[in-house]
Parts: structure tokens; C-alpha cells; sequence
């Protein structure tokens, strides 16, 4: 056993390392691709599933909460079948990512954002 | 949620709200602005110094749990008003034409979604991290955590006062 990974061994410890990196990846996939689990409409209280864009008169959609039902069901799944890998591929994993994923994606999700950057 | 109009107003009900995330936020703000000390510079004497000693010589295991639910409870809080700001505050800013305000405020959305996610690694690294790696992973998760709470604090601070209370 690699002693420096110890802390992700036990399968909750490695079900939550690969829960949050993944949960980190896929919300910025999410939001880059449009691709929402389902769409909010605030001014109806309306709910439909994927993305659907505003209706006319209806006000403005919103997609955060899609963005993170999506992105919550995909790294689930990721972080339950990472749980269930042997111990010693469980270990190679490194616990750095925790850290240096959300450092990665902040330039990742300032471009994203690149519409409201103006300078006028 | 209909019979609390009968004794207060729509307004007051979502002020009330933003005031109680905003008091979530202080709260989560100090905690992970200790523990991020406790694990950036640890104290060696804890009796003795001054103010600095004493603010980064905190117990990080202790403030785990608590950092936990408050980051959950001020982002629930968050989630809900967000629905309001979306018509009631984020239309009247792109009328302004604040699109930076705007943009930081999204950012510090995706921010804090993310830090959501981490919060169970987080509180798994304070409670049985024992090695070297899992020490180093435990300091900067904590650290990055701490700069995301600032940053959406900061904003946050800002959109109010670009637009308001009970606008």
C-alpha cells in the first residue's frame, strides 16, 4: 500500500475525492456545454427537463440548479464506481487533485465568463 | 410559505433571508479564515503572544464539522434567494449596464458550487487524514476553501450594494 495515499483508501474517502473532483469537472463541462438536468423558470415557477430557452413573456430561464443536479449525478456514480475499485488501484489516486482541480478550472471559468468581462 | 405575508411583507420576508445568508457567511468566513491560519503558519506557544498567536492557534479539527454546515446552510440560503436576484436584481444590473458586477457574482456562483462539492473530502481529510500527503491535501483544500469564502463574500458584498436591500 502506497502509505502517502492512506487517507484515500477506505471507500468513503476515495467515493469523496472522486465525488469532488469530478463534481468540480463536470459543473464547468456543464455550464460551457449547456447542459443542464433540467431548467428553471423563476418568473413561472415553471421546470422543464434539460435545457430549454427562455419563453417569450415568461422572464428569464435559469440553468444553475441544472448545472448542479447534472453535475451531482454524474460525479455519484463516478465516485460509487471509484468506491468499489481494489484497494491498491484505490491508493494511486492522488489526493492533491482535491486542491488543484478548482485551481485549474478558475482561468477555465473566467473564460466562460468572457461575456461580461467589458471594458467600455 | 402564503401565511407569513399575512404578518410581513414579500420585502421584508427576502431581506430577512439575504441578512440571515449574509450572517451564515460572517460566520463561515471566520471559521475557515481561522482554521486556513491554523494550517498556514501553526502556532508553536499557545498560552503566550499576542492576537495573531491566539487567532491562528485554533483547533482546525474542530472547526471542520462547523465549516461543513454552514457552508451548506449559507448555500441553501444562497440557492433560494438566487431565483429572486435572477428577476428582481440581475435584470436591473444589466439595465446599469454592471456587466463586470455581474460577471464576478457568476463567478462566485460556480465558486462556491464547487467548494460544495469538496466539503466532503474535507471533512474526511480533517477527521482521519494521517500522512504526510493527506496532511499537504488537508492544508491547501482548506486554503483554497478559505479563498473561495473570501472571494464570495467580497462579491456578494458588492451586488448588495450595487442594487440593495428591499428594491
Amino acid at each position: 500500500m502506497n502509505e502517502d495515499n492512506a487517507t484515500a483508501t477506505s471507500r468513503f474517502g476515495c467515493f469523496a475525492l472522486v465525488f469532488g473532483v469530478c463534481f468540480a469537472i463536470l459543473y464547468v463541462i456543464c455550464d460551457m456545454a449547456a447542459l443542464p438536468l433540467f431548467t428553471y423558470h423563476p418568473g413561472t415557477d415553471r421546470i422543464d427537463a434539460g435545457f430549454v430557452r427562455p419563453r417569450p413573456d415568461e422572464g428569464p430561464a435559469m440553468y444553475w440548479y441544472g448545472w448542479i443536479a447534472s453535475s451531482a449525478l454524474g460525479a455519484g456514480l463516478l465516485g460509487a464506481l471509484a468506491a468499489a475499485l481494489p484497494q491498491t488501484l484505490r491508493d494511486k489516486i492522488p489526493l492533491a487533485l482535491a486542491w488543484v482541480v478548482p485551481v485549474v478550472l478558475l482561468p477555465v471559468l473566467l473564460y466562460s465568463l468572457k461575456f461580461y468581462w467589458r471594458w467600455e | 410559505m402564503d401565511f407569513l405575508f399575512d404578518y410581513i411583507s414579500v420585502n421584508t420576508f427576502w431581506t430577512i433571508l439575504s441578512i440571515a445568508h449574509a450572517l451564515l457567511a460572517v460566520a463561515l468566513l471566520g471559521a475557515l479564515t481561522h482554521q486556513a491560519a491554523a494550517v498556514l503558519m501553526p502556532a508553536r506557544a499557545r498560552s503566550d503572544g499576542g492576537f495573531v498567536t491566539h487567532f491562528r492557534s485554533v483547533s482546525g479539527p474542530r472547526y471542520a464539522g462547523a465549516v461543513c454546515v454552514l457552508w451548506v446552510l449559507a448555500f441553501i440560503l444562497g440557492g433560494w434567494i438566487y431565483a429572486k436576484y435572477r428577476i428582481y436584481v440581475r435584470i436591473p444590473i444589466e439595465q446599469e449596464g454592471f456587466f463586470k458586477t455581474l460577471g464576478a457574482f457568476e463567478l462566485k456562483e460556480h465558486l462556491t458550487t464547487i467548494g460544495l462539492g469538496l466539503l466532503p473530502f474535507y471533512r474526511h481529510l480533517w477527521k482521519s487524514a494521517r500522512t504526510a500527503a493527506g496532511e499537504r491535501a488537508r492544508k491547501w483544500l482548506t486554503v483554497v476553501l478559505a479563498a473561495i469564502c473570501w472571494y464570495a463574500f467580497l462579491t456578494g458584498h458588492v451586488v448588495n450594494n450595487v442594487r440593495g436591500f428591499g428594491l
